[in-house]
């Protein structure tokens, strides 16, 4: 239990659990903000049949975690230019010619259509993308659907986002750990910088984990917030993060302050990793990293005596080419500390036994392992696909009771550059269906240039959306999405967690707007399965899953904010670990049997091309933004106008950059146009460039794409070998070569005179 | 460095509670599940001169206007 603070009356009585009166004329839901990926539990208020406004839970253990993005939803969502009806393509493709159609005129041609394909190419042709933020209720129903039709070509920005760590952690202890926030004794942040408007619970936990005495160390090139927080901050160089924690390795192993009795009974190992580590001297990971040895070992040792502590999920190793390395490198230090499954570190929380969870959903074990055999990337980059957790499902069976267990939806995707060869023409064999759900693939993944080519080799494309963004700008078909406001939501952590959240519907979506529930159940019975998705409504389908609770959805919604089962700690002791092994892999019995190094380790740079001197980072969104969303928001662009590439003092001077100036950042895969910032907080040579940039009211169609041709980090972004994660396939965006072009004063005025402003 | 049995399962028992407690205040039904939520709040209140999430732009919000929603989705305003 957190320390309690000192007494004071008036805080007390200023505290907002209470629930709060309503307004006449106002009802109030309890919700889940679907804003972003975190799912804040928030309260919606409701007048005149629509949201009106968005604040915080009345329940202090979700109290204050509300942002920006979150408040400003019911006008987001509210927007004049969002999509209402089906449309349909009736020009070229990309020709901006759309016609309004019916939803059973769409989804009768598109069931048509897709089983043409399938006839002609087999399932395989056919490859979905989603993003499970935005569209939700989808809970493994499209899954579902393509293991029966047979096609294994399913993908997502998890796969470079949360998904491949679920699916890496697997191969050391069996499951994706979550840190016990509530009761560390230090939190180890890898370039992540959880903030008051971004990641909001995260930032909350750890702000009450340092206010109740617990250590923060901040790995990060940038002097971001977090790190100004800090007990030890390393600014490492961008991309370096397998070599530090190899360097920390070196010092828990050398000065033995590991847990010894956990490591002898319950890992496999040691000895093989201990020579790999051996490669690593301090004085070697200081060349590789950029920092003080002595900083460096300071920092392995608060990590390793201060605990229990915890290495909270990071986007930063995700993207790299040493990502396999860097996140088995940190589950390799859970565990020889003795972190794993106990309180104050990491809990293995394994799936909650009364819900039907949405790996079961998905029923895997319908596709034939010859078509899993065909899962695009899996031949080159196995780790994160059917191939590569293939030997996860007898132990997965002993230890959690099913064979599959799809932790954030990333344990059997395809890879997304193989998809998209493949879709461009350049795979094993033809994808020429593509539908995308709650996502914008083109600015998705790397190589964008490559994306757009893929698209624009199809012969059917579906999107599922909001508004017209430049992928849906590229669709036959556009589907109006219904929002988190407008249905109900059962939120089960993705397979992460045990715990499960109810979220009410607070008004009725507008227009013709559907959730992919309804999508998914149309396009099974236009593909004539109608069998697969056998619930009339989505609290049905709700009500089937939490039968085991004796409650139906509404009750669940009546009783609690968030239904759990008691935690349990050390499981493992019962039932060993979900590896081939039982035990803890240090050594990676199954990277090993894919053909790959089975001990971490790390890949240094290219060498330098004098042609592109600095290097950039990506991946970073401003506070108002999530992904490629809500640019379309007047209060958001009001906030953030324009790109901003963030550049230090130093480089600034060295390239004779002024604050505001328009720059082109280019390398050798496209160019991007952006505006100066010169901010201290960053390091000399590195660059960075926010994710995601469009214009929605900049010009539609191909060859424009709403500014995104012009904006758009994904056109810097590279899948070629030298900077691909070798064992999944993901792209390193953590320190990618480029330079700065000046731009003449004359070709400063990229966009109109209404894209530079925003539209309040 | 191995941590000793008895610290914990005294953390493991410690934590156990606080979820118990996490899980009643949720219910807020009976006089228990109200006592639990008083007691969560008040351990997770902070000071509001220290309460690190204090935001004038959260704080400050008052929500929309619906017929002003109505008039902005039919694009009447901007």
């Amino acid at each position: 239990m957190p320390a309690a603070p000192p007494f004071d009356p008036q805080a007390i009585a200023d505290a907002k659990f209470e629930e709060r009166e309503v307004r006449p004329g106002v009802t109030t839901k309890r919700t889940i903000c679907q804003t972003c990926d975190i799912a804040c539990s928030v309260v919606a208020e409701v007048e005149k049949g629509r949201v009106v406004k968005i604040r915080s839970s009345d329940n202090p253990i979700f109290r204050d975690n509300i942002c920006m993005k979150g408040i400003m939803a019911p006008k987001g969502l509210a927007d004049p230019t969002r999509i209402l009806q089906p449309l349909k393509r009736v020009g070229k493709r990309g020709s901006g010619e759309w016609e309004k159609v019916s939803w059973d005129e769409a989804i009768s041609d598109i069931g048509q259509r897709l089983k043409a394909i399938i006839a002609k190419h087999g399932p395989e042709a056919w490859a979905v993308s989603t993003s499970q933020w935005n569209t939700a209720t989808d809970h493994g129903l499209g899954r579902r659907i393509m293991n029966h039709v047979g096609s294994p070509n399913w993908i997502s920005g998890v796969a470079l986002c949360a998904g491949n760590t679920a699916a890496v952690n697997r191969f050391t202890y069996g499951w994706f750990p979550m840190g016990d926030f509530a009761n560390t004794k230090c939190i180890v942040l890898m370039g992540h910088n959880p903030r008051r408007h971004s990641w909001t619970p995260m930032y909350n936990f750890i702000r009450q984990a340092q206010a109740r005495g617990a250590k923060l160390i901040v790995t990060d090139p940038r002097r971001s917030s977090s790190a100004e927080r800090a007990d030890i901050w390393l600014p490492l160089k961008a991309g370096s993060d397998a070599a530090m924690m190899l360097g920390w390795l070196k010092v828990i192993l050398d000065e033995e302050l590991y847990d010894k009795k956990f490591v002898e009974n319950w890992t496999i190992g040691f000895d093989d990793l201990r020579k790999r580590v051996d490669e690593y001297p301090l004085e070697r990971v200081a060349k590789l990293t950029g920092c003080d040895p002595e900083m460096i070992a300071k920092a392995a040792r608060m990590y390793a005596t201060e605990g229990p502590s915890i290495i909270p999920w990071t986007p930063i190793t995700d993207m790299q080419r040493n990502s396999t390395s860097g996140i088995r490198l940190q589950s390799i230090l859970r565990s020889v500390c003795g972190y794993v499954d106990v309180p104050g570190g990491e809990r293995l929380e394994g799936f909650n036994p009364d819900i039907i969870n949405e790996s079961t959903i998905e029923m895997h074990h319908v596709l034939s392992d010859a078509q899993k055999a065909k899962q695009l990337g899996s031949d080159q980059h196995p780790a994160f696909t059917y191939r590569g957790q293939e030997a996860f499902r007898e132990p997965t069976k002993r230890v959690y009771g099913q064979e599959y267990a799809n932790l954030i939806m990333g344990c059997h995707m395809a890879t997304p550059s193989a998809t998209f060869r493949a879709m461009a023409g350049q795979g094993p064999y033809p994808v020429k269906a593509f539908f995308f759900l709650g996502n914008n693939p083109l600015m998705s993944y790397a190589n964008m240039p490559l994306i757009i080519d893929a698209m624009m080799n199809q012969d059917l494309i579906v999107a599922h959306e909001h508004f017209m963004t430049p992928s849906a700008q590229l669709a036959d078909y556009i589907l109006p999405g219904d929002s988190w406001l407008e249905r109900p939501w059962l939120m089960d952590s993705f397979g992460w967690m045990s715990s499960v959240r109810p979220s009410e519907k607070a008004m009725e979506p507008p227009g013709e707007c559907k959730s992919t529930f309804e999508f998914w159940k149309l396009l099974a019975g236009a593909l004539d399965k109608p069998e697969l998705v056998p619930w009339d409504r989505l609290e049905d389908f709700y009500d089937y899953r939490l039968e085991k609770t004796g409650m139906t959805f509404d009750q669940l919604v009546k009783k609690t904010d968030i239904y759990f089962a008691p935690p349990k700690f050390r499981q493992y002791e019962k039932k060993g670990f979900a590896t081939p092994s039982g035990k803890v892999e240090l050594k990676s019995s199954i990277l090993e049997e894919l053909g790959f190094d089975p001990l971490p380790y790390f890949r240094e740079d290219p060498p330098v091309d004098p042609e592109y001197p600095l290097k950039l980072f990506t991946g970073v969104r401003e506070d108002g933004f999530f992904q490629t969303g809500h640019r379309h928001i007047p209060e958001m662009r009001k906030r953030h106008p324009e790109p901003l590439l963030f550049v230090s003092p130093g480089t600034a001077t060295q390239y004779h950059l002024a604050e505001d100036e328009w720059v082109e950042v280019e390398n050798e895969m496209g160019k991007i146009s952006i505006k100066v910032a010169i901010k201290d907080a960053m390091p000399d040579d590195l660059i960075r460039i926010p994710h995601g940039w469009w214009k929605p009211e900049m010009k539609q169609g191909a060859g424009h794409l709403s500014g995104a041709l012009k904006y758009a980090d994904a056109q810097l972004c590279r899948d070629d070998a030298d900077y691909l994660d070798r064992e999944q396939g993901i792209p390193h965006l953590k320190g990618v070569p480029c330079r700065i072009n000046k731009v003449e004063q004359s070709e400063q005025s990229v966009a109109p005179a209404s894209a530079m402003e925003p539209a309040e | 460095m191995s941590i000793d049995e008895k610290l914990l399962r005294k953390r493991e028992r410690s934590a156990a509670l606080m979820m118990w407690m996490a899980k009643r205040s949720s219910y807020n039904k009976s006089l228990l599940d109200k006592a639990c939520r008083w007691a969560v709040n008040r351990a997770t209140t902070l000071p509001p001169e220290e309460d690190f999430l204090r935001d004038p732009l959260i704080d400050n919000d008052q929500g929309f206007d619906p017929d002003e929603l109505d008039r902005y989705q039919r694009g009447e305003t901007g």
